[in-house]
This record gives C-alpha cells, structure tokens and sequence, in this order.
C-alpha cells in the first residue's frame, strides 16, 4: 500500500471517528464515570475500619504474583465495557451504510477518489481494531484512577500497599488482553458484521427488520429446499465466548488459526463483497 | 450474467444469499457439521442437551 493510499485510509478512519464519537468516546466515557461515583458511593458506605482493612486485603492480593497469571482478574472489570463496545458496534455497523445513502452523502464521498471498497473496509477496521482502542483508553483512565485512589486511602490508613506495583502491571496486561480479544471477536463474528453492513447497504428503511427477518428466513428456507438445517447450526457452533475471549498470550494463536475461524472469515468476505457491490445502488 | 447479478438491489441480494446459503449447506455437508453449544464439558458431570432422556435416566 503506498502513502498516499495509507493516508487516505487513514483519513477514512478519522471520518468514521469523527461522525461516531457518541459512540466510541463518549459512551465509553460516560459509562466509566457511572462506575467511578458508584464505587465512590458503595466506599462511603462502609465503616472506616472495614474499609481500611479492605485496602489492606487489596493491596497485598497482587504482591509477588506474576500479573499475567492475575490479569483474568482485572477482565472482569472489563465486562460492562465489553457489552457497551458490542452494543454500539451493533448500533454502528446497522447504521452506517444505511445513514449515508439516507442522508446523501454517499454521494458525496462516491465523488471523491475513494473506492466502496475502501470505504466499507474502513468500516470494519473502525470496529474491529479503533472502536475497542478507545474502549481500552477510557479503562486505562479508570484503572489509573482506582490506582490513584486506593494509594490515598493507603496514606490515608496508614498502610503500606505493597502489592499496588503487581495490580496496576495486572491491569494493564489484562488491558491488552481485552483489547486483543476484541479484534479476535470481530474476526470471528466476521460473518456478523458481513450480514450487519450487507443490510445496511441494501435497505432502503429500517436495516434492521430486514437484517433479522431475512436471517430467519433464510433459515427455514434452508430446511425447505434441503431439509436440512447447517445454517443454525453454524450460529449456534460459533456462539461459545470461549471460542474468541484470550485469557493468556498463548490462546491468540490458537484462535486466530483455527478452521473455523478461517472459514468465519471467508463467509464474511462473501457478504461484506455484497456490501461493497451494494453501494453502487444509492438511490 | 454480472448485469443479471448486478441489475438491481434485490437481485444483488438473491445472488449474495444464494452464495451464502450454498456454501455453509456445502460446508455443513462435507464436515457434518453439529450444534456444539449445547454440550458443556466440565469436571463435576456430563450434561448433553442432545441426549437430555438419557441424563434424566441417570440422574435418576
């Protein structure tokens, strides 16, 4: 890829920021700041004894451990981000295509030296690998201020946290473990985000409603014409988290290579192909 | 044929469909392929919902 195409791309990633930033920045944002006075407020609730004994106990859990061993601790944290980050991906990826041909710019931008192509790719790489990084940022901002937290409520106690090195180095890998199980979840919904984009380029209203009603339909069609039934098959075989979630830096290999994500892959291509090829109809 | 496939919207969709329903029926075909996520593997017993008379003659 040359330079200039580089940064054309680039430029198409920025765009899509930009235009989504409810949805990347500050829903993430938002959500971390409901956590934060939650869990100010739940603190304020206990008696100042057990709330000191509490820092203790925290601050010596981590001390000596290795934080990638300790890292799936700091993942559960990470839940209610995960579930906004796949919400808004959802939201985003229904609208996209749907909301440029609605609003009319996609004349706009098929009047500029950008190809479909390019244009539905920046799509995907927007949610498969930027989206999460903001994901990741803002739960880097609120581990750090946890850190900052509990080392004022150790001054505060008179304790020594002692531990607070190995949590904040557990935090941060377990950062890196959610932001790479979130590219490894997109890879494997793959056909997911396919289907989502290929209905938000063709329907003319609510994308919605035909994205799920043709994904039903197709179904029985299926047990129809062949009597058989691979296609829910298929959706329910690919449905288990622990199939795409990296819980240590050795799992990434073994879910990145796999047949069925390989194969995930390349049914997702088909309909993102169709997405692209879609884009040509703008009325 | 690509000005068939490509004629309309809705012609486009029928052929992307078609291609997306032959393969999976094609895959599902040659590796006889199963819902998974009803069996859980796990140490403490073995439960598959696949099989659910058979559980409930052992349980009892």
């Amino acid at each position: 890829m040359d330079k200039f195409a580089l940064n054309q791309f680039l430029t198409l990633l920025k765009r899509e920021v930009l235009e989504h930033r409810n949805l990347f920045v500050l829903a993430p944002a938002f959500l971390a700041l409901l956590l934060l006075f939650a869990a100010f407020w739940i603190s304020k609730q206990f008696p100042r004894d057990q709330l000191a004994s509490g820092v203790a106990y925290l601050a010596m859990l981590f001390d000596g451990l290795s934080p990638v061993d300790m890292a799936p601790v700091f993942m559960i944290g990470a839940i209610p981000f995960v579930f906004l980050l796949y919400t808004c991906a959802f939201v985003y990826l229904m609208n996209s295509l749907y909301q440029d041909r609605r609003d009319l710019s996609v004349l706009f931008w098929q009047s500029m030296p950008v190809s479909n192509l390019k244009t539905v790719l920046s799509k995907v790489v927007t949610i498969a690998a930027v989206a999460p990084f903001f994901y990741i940022a803002v739960l880097f901002g609120v581990y750090l201020i946890a850190m900052i937290w509990l080392t004022l409520l150790g001054i505060q106690f008179d304790i020594e946290i002692v531990g607070i090195g190995y949590m904040f180095l557990a935090a941060v890998v377990s950062l890196v473990f959610v932001y790479l199980s979130a590219i490894v979840t997109a890879l494997w919904l793959f056909p997911s985000v396919g289907w989502l984009l290929l209905f938000s380029a063709f329907a003319k209203r609510t994308p919605f409603m035909w994205a799920a009603g043709v994904f039903i339909l197709v179904g029985f069609l299926e047990d129809f014409l062949f009597g058989s039934q691979y296609l829910a098959n298929w959706v329910e075989s690919r449905a288990n988290p622990n199939q795409y979630v990296i819980f240590s830096f050795g799992d990434l290999v073994d879910r990145l290579f796999n047949y069925d994500m390989l194969f995930g892959i390349f049914v997702g291509a088909i309909l993102i192909a169709g997405a692209v090829l879609m884009r040509r109809f703008t009325d | 044929m690509k000005n068939i496939f490509l004629k309309n919207r809705y012609t486009l969709l029928l052929t992307v469909l078609a291609v997306y329903v032959l393969v999976l029926v094609i895959e599902g075909a040659i590796t006889g392929r199963e819902a998974k996520v009803v069996k859980f593997d796990n140490p403490f017993f073995d439960l598959n919902l696949n099989n659910f008379e058979e559980f409930m003659d052992n349980r009892d």
